[in-house]
């Protein structure tokens, strides 16, 4: 029967299509607004390494003064300092673990057509490509031995490698950076986390593209500016050099366990480190060491603001707004068919068989309000998206979200319609039928 | 075929409790052709409401076709309905925006047929009732006396055993209430037991008997010779 009642209810569509029409533009307002909002704080919450998220873990240390410190509070630390990032390097803890902070060096083609520019990247250990699976379109990772005698290779992005050099390989091309010869040594392929969870500290979180890649070492070594934040509870000495002696923290460090359960023993092994350098008189606050693995680091930083989640409340409260008008509507719509309830009746429907037409109808014009509602929904992602990269990078609808907007969508109508289906069903056939 | 018994019918409002049957008694046999005539008021359109399980009685028994119908929740009634009853209105009661396929259909659908059993069967009964040409016209293109003959071949297409019929030559002409009227009778002639209620003194004389009633009771009953098919001979009266 529900073929046949899917059949009535596209047939109904055409039945009053002035009232029709309204119930579906408002039943696909409601839902192109609220899948807008959903879609946005779906892609902004998602989890860009889902099959390792939980194994990639972020150590923080508070390294503060422990002047005006009350107890228990929880630190507001980011980032490890160099002295810090180094030692755990060396741990050998984790199966994998990177350093890293973001770098803009100017990059200066050999090609005298092309004119220098600067390229955003970042600067980590060789153990990053694996850990956040970057893809290479061509060559491959720095060697360790690169890593560690801070070798003049870089990996660029693919625009840039094209810009460059074209389609081809550019592997064992030289270009300047910083005004220092480097081998190229792999390109990588478009690789756009979102949100750009590795490196989230004093930067855009969605819609970044890394132009270029150098070892860590290299670039402390050319003492490359900072493209990102640092933070200094206690004065450094002058300089680069002095940065790197200081308490001041500025790199983003990064574990991979070979399991999730590997999480304590790191956790123990952190605080024995803290332990150990509070010995060596530093970390005087004595705070346990902080781990986060990456969705757990995505909320640590706030990345999905409240700003996002009271937009998508509001924007289902427009949706309940338009249900409201809906239910109006069905009503208007189903109280004209009082004599075909009371005719269905006297053939044989029962109660409930009028229930199900009635509800199926209202779930089809919730599949037709879920059209026009992914139609506009497209609409307002287009817009929103215009605004800048960051907006473009997050306002993406995916087969989640278009499934979820037809599911929102007829559900809300079968909701609308639940009233107007029941005071339908509720019709008294003989009075309906002599008053034909 | 039907049996009420000391059945009654009252309306309540917060105000007042109006008795529409009372006492009533009918038997209606297999097979037989009965008029209900009465004044306007009388309870007719209660008690036709009540055979073809439209409405719920107060009190008393009503057997329907073997089954005592008391108690019954809405589901067994309303397959009961479909399974052994037809209707007939007045006002036709085409649903206007289903072709007369369609419209013929919907009894069969709530039965539970397969579609080649549906097809069938409205093919079969439209073109008893002479309209098989005409089945994916839709009922406003139709006359009227051609939307009751749509309207007989819905009730006819489930088969049922009793065909209530509440006026049905009421909205039509003469010419076209005669031609209902013989179709009817065909009907019967074949089997189908037919219930009918009528203000037309004419109509109620051809039929096996005519049941009056006034004031929710059975006041007289008018019994006829055999001025239908002599099949119906054993289609005896009881009150």
């Amino acid at each position: 029967m529900l073929g046949y009642y899917f059949h009535l209810g596209l047939r109904s569509l055409r039945r009053n299509p002035a009232l029709t029409a309204l119930m579906v533009l408002t039943l696909a307002v409601g839902v192109a607004a609220s899948v807008s909002t959903l879609t946005i704080l779906h892609m902004m919450s998602g989890d860009p390494i889902p099959h390792k998220s939980e194994r990639l873990l972020v150590p923080i240390f508070d390294v503060q003064p422990a002047e005006g410190y009350v107890p228990g509070t929880p630190s507001d630390e980011q980032q490890l300092t160099y002295i810090d990032a180094m030692n755990l390097l060396k741990s050998g803890q984790g199966t994998r673990r990177t350093a890293l902070y973001g770098i803009a060096p100017s990059v200066e083609p050999l090609r005298k057509d092309i004119g220098a520019f600067t390229a955003p990247g970042v600067a980590p250990t060789r153990d990053f490509f694996s850990m956040f699976e970057v893809p290479f379109l061509h060559g491959q990772p720095w060697s360790e031995a690169d890593d560690a005698r801070g070798a003049n290779v870089a990996i660029l992005g693919r625009k840039v490698a094209e810009k460059l050099f074209g389609a081809g390989s550019p592997v064992g091309q030289r270009i300047n950076v910083m005004g220092q010869p480097f081998t190229v040594v792999g390109v990588a392929g478009d690789w756009e986390p979102n949100p750009r969870y590795y490196k989230l500290v004093g930067s855009d979180y969605f819609g970044v593209r890394e132009e270029i890649f150098i070892p860590l070492a290299t670039a402390v070594r050319l003492e490359a500016s900072r493209n990102g934040g640092m933070s200094c509870s206690q004065r450094a000495e002058p300089g680069f050099q002095g940065i790197l002696r200081s308490e001041c923290t500025w790199l983003q460090f990064w574990f991979e366990t070979a399991s999730k359960d590997e999480r304590r023993a790191l956790k123990d092994w952190l605080d024995s480190y803290a332990a150990e350098q509070r010995k060596l008189g530093r970390m005087k606050r004595g705070s346990p060491a902080e781990l986060y693995d990456v969705m757990e680091w995505i909320e640590h930083e706030n990345v999905v603001g409240k700003d996002n989640k009271l937009s998508a409340w509001l924007a289902f409260g427009f949706l309940a707004l338009c249900l409201v008008n809906t239910v109006g509507l069905l009503l208007a719509k189903f109280s004209v068919r009082a004599s075909e309830v009371g005719i269905r009746r006297a053939l044989g429907a029962s109660r409930r068989e009028i229930f199900r037409q009635f509800l199926t109808e209202s779930a089809v014009i919730g599949l037709a309000g879920g059209l026009l509602g992914l139609l506009l929904a497209f609409g307002a992602l287009a817009l929103i998206g215009m605004q800048n990269g960051e907006a473009a990078a997050v306002a993406r609808m995916d087969l989640t979200m278009l499934a979820f907007t037809f599911l929102l969508s007829v559900l809300a109508a079968v909701l609308a319609g639940l009233f107007p289906t029941w005071r339908a069903s509720q019709v008294t056939p003989a009075i309906q039928l002599k008053s034909q | 075929m039907l049996r009420m018994t000391n059945l009654s019918k009252v309306y309540r409002t917060h105000m007042i409790e109006t008795h529409a049957l009372r006492g009533f008694e009918i038997q209606v046999n297999q097979g037989e052709f009965v008029t209900v005539t009465g004044p306007s008021g009388s309870g007719k359109t209660s008690f036709l409401n009540i055979a073809g399980l439209l409405e719920e009685f107060t009190s008393g028994e009503y057997i329907l076709d073997g089954v005592n119908v008391q108690g019954m929740d809405d589901n067994a009634r309303s397959r009961l309905r479909n399974e052994k009853l037809g209707f007939i209105f007045q006002g036709f009661n085409l649903i206007p925006d289903l072709s007369l396929f369609d419209n013929v259909d919907v009894p069969l659908r709530y039965r539970g047929f397969n579609a080649r059993e549906r097809k069938e069967r409205i093919e079969d009964a439209l073109a008893k009732v002479g309209l098989a040409s005409r089945m994916k016209h839709f009922p406003a293109e139709l006359s009227g006396g051609q939307q009751q003959r749509v309207a007989i071949a819905r009730a006819l297409a489930g088969s049922p055993k009793l065909l209530l019929a509440d006026e049905p030559t009421g909205n039509l002409d003469t010419q076209m209430a005669r031609g209902v009227m013989e179709l009817l009778e065909e009907i019967n002639a074949a089997g189908t037991t037919i219930l009918m209620v009528t203000h037309d003194p004419e109509l109620a004389v051809r039929t096996h008997r005519n049941v009056h009633i006034i004031d929710g009771q059975v006041s007289d009953l008018v019994r006829k010779g055999p001025s239908l098919a002599a099949g119906h001979a054993a289609a005896a009266a009881a009150v």
